[in-house]
């Protein structure tokens, strides 16, 4: 699905990805660890195209093609979705709105045909459900006024809505309590297909006890440098980073 | 149509060579071709009928003779180029000759879902014979001016060119000098209107025209009005328009009035409202400028007596080479009145937008609750935006605030709704138009709040160029009088 070959990306003049392979096949979870500053949150935005950051060198293939050579939109049309790790507000955009918007373009996108007003009122109604989210909240403008953890909610029910097939969660986990943890978890399983791929960017163990990874990495300084199974993150639970070599 | 003849031309004599027909020496060249205007057509101007009108027209000659068109340099007009907009060669229909509006055209902006009383003016005329079906209630009158100073002279003449004084502003002047006609509207004591009264003026012409419309209304105590007036230009022609409306909101009456611009790119408006409220009324002004030329709406409220209330909204959008400038001025005379101002432009491309607004809080206006507010979308490098908020205070028991904000498209929230599919187009209309909403949602009038939001997305998506779009089902509600 994903192949990431030699990637390099500067924010401003700073190189902060220097060089990273990486290879996520279809149905794969990876989880991507590490510090602060590793560039954990570089690489999730050069993926999804945020013209912040600037790809110096190296390619990057989704489903065959050249992701870096797509626009933004086209990217999320193509399946890649990012779960952000603070959601904008946007205020006088309403949810409804703006998702009529995303899910037409994505249709078109795909040979679809436009969906019937009520058929996506009901299917809003359906994913809304999945992860708990108020039905306040989806009448409202996109994030305004959204609590920390009802925007991380919003996130995975957009997910739920757009039905990507490769999604990047950019610390999902940060600033949920359990039960928004779990319910948000939950709801990204449920969701799921089995082809459906993943990146899931945490820093704690949590949120890995629900969604199960096949792939361990842990990113330092713009490289990889450490690529294991399950029982990676468990141990960098129990011991930190700083033994990795 | 043949009626090169008979549209007067504002240079019949070489204008440049200036004090022809006695143009003052103070009258720059675009001022002294109207004075000659005056001059040479005096007769067809004062024509029998008018008295109340013709009373004023040698003061307001004398006015314009005396100053000519403001320059930048006064304070009120640095925006927007007075002489440049009236300095061209334009005809004045003087002797009131009819370009006619077809059926169809009449129609096209009827807003659905909302029954509104509609009346029709064709550039400064008055269509008496195309007359609503439905009966305004007892006493309403909605009529064209010129039959209005010989009907109810009495009410024309305590009422007219009293509140826009001609020795305070060339525009008013020109207006007051040059002005045959426009409309009247006048809503008794007590009563409260249930239904808007609409008023489409359509610009035909098939020269360049410029004209001089004058509205006069008047809600006595205790009344209550909508009045909604939708501005279009029908024929590709340069068209130069005028309008003065004087509005007296009596004693706990409530006038509530919308205008909405919808003309081109080769139409130049100047209007001027000027309010006066008595105690306890309530005059609402809500400007919405979706396609225009060059706009100068200059709005001036007077809160003369205690518990009065003014509020003035504005939407402006603007692309290409379009210029919108409000100018406001809000007089709290009387203590314990209220005013409010919200306006909000997104200016694209090599537009211009201007804002400026005064309020007036003169000594004794105590206990004044006064905001105002402007607030600004600039698309691109090129478009120009200038905004001046004045709060001028001279009372100490006052609760006043006023600001302004000048920004772009917040870049962040563009990346996020491309990251979901919407293409950056999209993402951008969908911006503007939110910006543009917080106007839109203080209307009153449900329906007209809903298609204005429609007309607004339209606006963006660019299918407004002309109005073809929102041609409704020709209505079954009026009838042509012949």
């Amino acid at each position: 699905m994903l192949e990431i070959h030699n990637l390099h990306a500067t924010v401003g003049d700073k190189e902060i990805l220097k060089g990273i392979d990486l290879t996520i096949n279809d149905g794969e979870i990876h989880a991507l660890m590490g510090q602060n500053g590793a560039g954990k949150s570089t690489l999730s935005n050069v993926l999804v195209g945020n013209p912040a950051y600037t790809v110096t060198e190296g390619t990057v293939t989704f489903n065959g093609r050249d992701l870096l050579a797509m626009k933004p939109e086209e990217r999320a049309r193509e399946g890649v979705f990012l779960s952000f790790q603070q959601p904008v507000e946007i205020p006088g955009v309403s949810m409804m709105n703006f998702l009529k918007v995303a899910v037409a373009a994505r249709r078109e996108h795909l040979g679809l045909e436009p969906m019937k007003g009520n058929e996506f009122l009901q299917m809003v109604r359906e994913r809304r459900k999945l992860v708990e989210l108020d039905s306040k909240l989806t009448n409202r403008s996109v994030n305004e006024g959204f609590s920390g953890g009802e925007r991380k909610r919003n996130e995975i029910f957009q997910m739920a809505v757009l039905e990507p097939t490769f999604c990047i969660l950019d610390e999902t986990d940060s600033g949920l309590d359990v039960d928004a943890l779990r319910i948000v978890a939950e709801g990204f399983n449920k969701l799921r297909k089995p082809e459906t791929s993943a990146m899931v960017i945490t820093h704690y163990q949590r949120l890995l006890d629900y969604i199960r990874p096949d792939v361990v990495h842990v990113l330092r300084q713009g490289h990889i440098v450490k690529t294991g199974g399950p029982q990676l993150a468990a141990e960098i639970e129990n011991r930190g980073f700083d033994w990795i070599e | 149509m043949n009626n090169e003849n008979t549209i007067s031309q504002t240079h019949t004599a070489p204008p440049l060579k200036g004090r022809a027909g006695g143009g003052s020496a103070c009258a720059g060249a675009a001022a002294t071709q109207y004075l000659d205007i005056f001059d040479s057509n005096r007769a067809l101007l004062c024509a029998d009928g008018l008295e109340p009108m013709n009373a004023h027209r040698d003061a307001a000659r004398e006015a314009l003779a005396h100053g000519g068109f403001p320059s930048k340099k006064v304070e009120r007009y640095r925006y927007t180029d007075v002489e440049a907009a009236f300095a061209p060669n334009y005809g004045v229909n003087l002797s009131r000759l009819k370009f006619g509006i077809n059926a169809r055209d009449l129609f096209r902006c009827n807003v659905p879902g909302l029954s509104t009383s509609m009346y029709f003016m064709e550039n400064d005329r008055f269509r008496s014979d195309l007359q609503p079906r439905t009966q305004l209630p007892e006493g309403v009158l909605v009529m064209s001016l010129a039959d209005a100073c010989t009907t109810y002279r009495e009410l024309v003449e305590q009422h007219y060119a009293q509140l826009a004084i001609v020795g305070d502003d060339a525009i008013v002047a020109l207006n007051t000098m040059l002005c045959q006609n426009g409309l009247f509207i006048y809503v008794p004591a007590g009563v409260q209107m249930v239904k808007p009264v609409q008023v489409i003026n359509v610009l035909r012409s098939t020269v360049p025209l410029m004209m001089n419309r004058r509205v006069l209304i008047i809600a006595e105590a205790g009344a209550k009005a909508q009045l909604l007036f939708c501005d279009h230009a029908q024929d590709d022609i340069d068209f130069l328009a005028t309008q003065v409306t004087e509005v007296y909101v009596g004693v706990g009456a409530q006038v509530e009035i919308y205008e909405l611009e919808e003309t081109h790119a080769k139409s130049h408006r100047f209007a001027h409202l000027q309010g006066d409220v008595a105690e306890g009324g309530t005059l609402s002004h809500y400007a919405v400028t979706l396609t225009c030329g060059e706009t100068r709406n200059q709005t001036d409220v007077r809160l003369s007596a205690p518990h009065a209330t003014a509020n003035l909204y504005g939407c402006a959008i603007a692309d290409a080479q379009q210029h919108i400038e409000n100018n406001t001025l809000i007089v709290h005379h009387a203590s314990e009145c209220e005013s409010k101002e919200l306006y909000k432009y997104v200016v694209d491309d090599q537009s211009v937008g201007a804002f400026a607004g005064r309020i007036l809080v003169e000594k004794g206006a105590q206990q004044t609750v006064s905001n105002e507010t402007n607030a600004n979308l600039v698309c691109t490098r090129e478009a120009r935006m200038y905004t001046q908020p004045m709060l001028e205070i001279y009372a100490d028991d006052v609760q006043c605030s006023h600001g302004s904000t000048v920004g772009q498209l917040n870049d962040d929230a563009l990346f996020y709704m491309r990251q979901r599919g919407i293409s950056e187009d999209d993402a951008r209309r969908l911006l503007k138009q939110a910006f543009a909403t917080e106007v839109i949602n203080h209307i009153t009038l449900e329906a007209l709040r809903d298609r204005l939001h429609h007309l607004v997305d339209k606006r963006f998506r660019g299918e407004l160029g002309n109005c073809q779009h929102c041609i409704a089902p020709l209505p079954t509600s009026h009838k042509i009088v012949k």
